[in-house]
């Protein structure tokens, strides 16, 4: 601990993360820690537990034991007994709103315009005016490259299209810590590319992400930090140039020969 | 030709107490049913539990049995209700279960990701279910919803049991006293009619409401 002032600020930190589903034990004592500004990519085959892992960040999924502090407040500590005690709701909303998600599935709401998509939280969970909060929106439209699409519904939008607005979306609440599951997995394959550009680009702007992802391409240009995980333990972690070039475990080494 | 007139006046006076049931009724029993289905689908057992069974007497017997224990059986414990508020009681409370039960459906057929998507943005759960879940069920519905409406329409002649004088009460006495078959004929074309209004109205709804999905 004493040693991490120097550097830059703990943006989220999770200790000794336990999760089961009934007797499926899939999260089995998880540590990690994310700096403001770094990209941490989290890889591994499917069931290892790494998209549960990042649900547990914003209590999409609960956690049995273990603790998870973000921006250094505590949202969730283990009690005297064992088990997982998360703050008050009050608090814990104001933890949570520091942090944005994008879902595999893009989850838009479908009745509603792109324009009306990125409105909808900013007015009405922190009551901004329309006219507060849409010039940012257009902003956030233009950086994901599609300005021109305000006024369509998501159904008129192609996949890729769609999961830039959902990124967009999420960033129009100004979040501190951007959660990706699986943001490419669901898009055809010519689609995947506009999608990581915007991610790219938002990691060259220092904002903080967590990734679940399949795509090794990114996780090795973009992150700053990768970790493998399988069946609910993290096998090995590290920055991506060592990770992809000389990885130490014989199951990462299989991993990665099968993904390439 | 006069008679016939006459006969169309008497009829469209029996359309009153047929359109009175049927606006109250839907006014009452879709939002009634709205109700029933988040409380059915509430983590509240009890109240889950409750509903379940209040939908399954109302689903579970004839509305015309039901009809006839509001207007007959109620007053014997001592409810006396006048007659219109007796048939629109049993109408609202069978209609609200149909609903409830489309409802239902509907709000289950969301997806789970459209929760999920809401809750990470921060918004609660009457935002969530007032500004996210609920337009999207209302889309999805309209069409269960038209036909139970289509259906009301012609469950309203059940009331002719109670002795209200109702579009079918009438056409039934005319035809008693004249021995002449048009006032059927006359109130099927009524209830033509009004059925040819709620599809019209309901198609256009359905239109409306699904200009998002192209």
């Amino acid at each position: 601990m004493a040693n991490t002032t120097d550097k830059q600020e703990v943006m989220l930190r999770m200790h000794d993360i336990h999760k089961a589903f009934g007797d499926n034990e899939v999260l089995k004592g998880i540590d990690i820690e994310v700096r403001r500004g770094e990209v941490l990519a989290i890889i591994g085959p499917s069931g290892s537990g790494k998209s549960t892992l990042l649900r547990c960040i914003n209590k999409l999924e609960t956690i049995d034991s273990g603790s998870i502090e973000i921006k250094g407040e505590f949202l969730v500590v283990t009690n005297g007994e064992g088990r997982a005690e998360y703050v008050e709701t009050k608090k814990e909303r104001q933890l949570l709103a520091s942090t944005g998600m994008v879902f595999q599935q893009f989850n838009l709401f479908p009745h509603m315009t792109v324009m009306e998509n990125l409105l909808e939280a900013p007015m009405q969970v922190k009551g901004l005016g329309r006219e507060e909060i849409e010039p940012y929106a257009r902003q956030l439209l233009a950086k994901v490259g599609l300005s021109d699409r305000a006024d369509y519904y998501p159904s008129q939008l192609s996949g890729g299209q769609q999961q830039r607005v959902a990124i967009a979306r999420a960033l129009c609440m100004k979040p501190d810590i951007m959660l990706f599951d699986e943001p490419t997995s669901a898009l055809d394959p010519e689609l995947t590319g506009e999608v990581l550009r915007t991610m790219r680009e938002l990691a060259e702007e220092h904002m903080t992400m967590v990734v679940v992802t399949h795509e090794m391409a990114f996780a090795r240009e973009a992150a700053s930090q990768v970790i493998f995980m399988a069946d609910g333990n993290i096998v090995e972690q590290g920055e991506p140039e060592t990770f992809f070039s000389q990885p130490r475990e014989e199951r990462t080494q299989a991993f990665l020969q099968n993904m390439l | 030709m006069d008679k016939l007139f006459d006969t169309f006046l008497l009829m469209l006076e029996g359309s009153e107490i047929t359109l009175e049931i049927f606006f109250i009724t839907l006014l009452i029993a879709l939002p009634l049913g709205m109700l029933a289905a988040l409380g059915r689908l509430s983590s509240l057992r009890l109240l889950s539990r409750f509903i379940e069974f209040y939908i399954w007497i109302m689903r579970g017997t004839p509305l015309m049995l039901q009809l006839l224990f509001v207007y007959f059986a109620l007053p014997m414990v001592g409810v006396r209700l006048p007659d219109i508020a007796a048939a629109l009681l049993a109408f609202t409370l069978n209609y609200a279960a149909y609903f409830a039960e489309i409802f239902r459906a509907g709000i289950q057929s969301v997806s789970k990701g459209q929760y999920e998507a809401a809750r990470t943005l921060g918004m609660s759960y009457p935002q969530t279910m007032r500004r996210i879940i609920l337009p999207q069920v209302f889309r999805m519905v309209l069409p269960p919803v038209s036909n139970e409406t289509i259906n009301l329409v012609k469950d309203t002649s059940l009331v002719y049991i109670l002795a209200m004088n109702d579009l079918l009460r009438v056409a039934r006495t005319i035809v008693q006293r004249e021995f002449d078959m048009t006032p059927f004929l006359i109130a099927a074309v009524f209830y033509l009619a009004m059925t040819f209004v709620l599809t019209w109205g309901f198609k256009r709804l359905e239109a409306y409401y699904g200009k998002y999905d192209r």
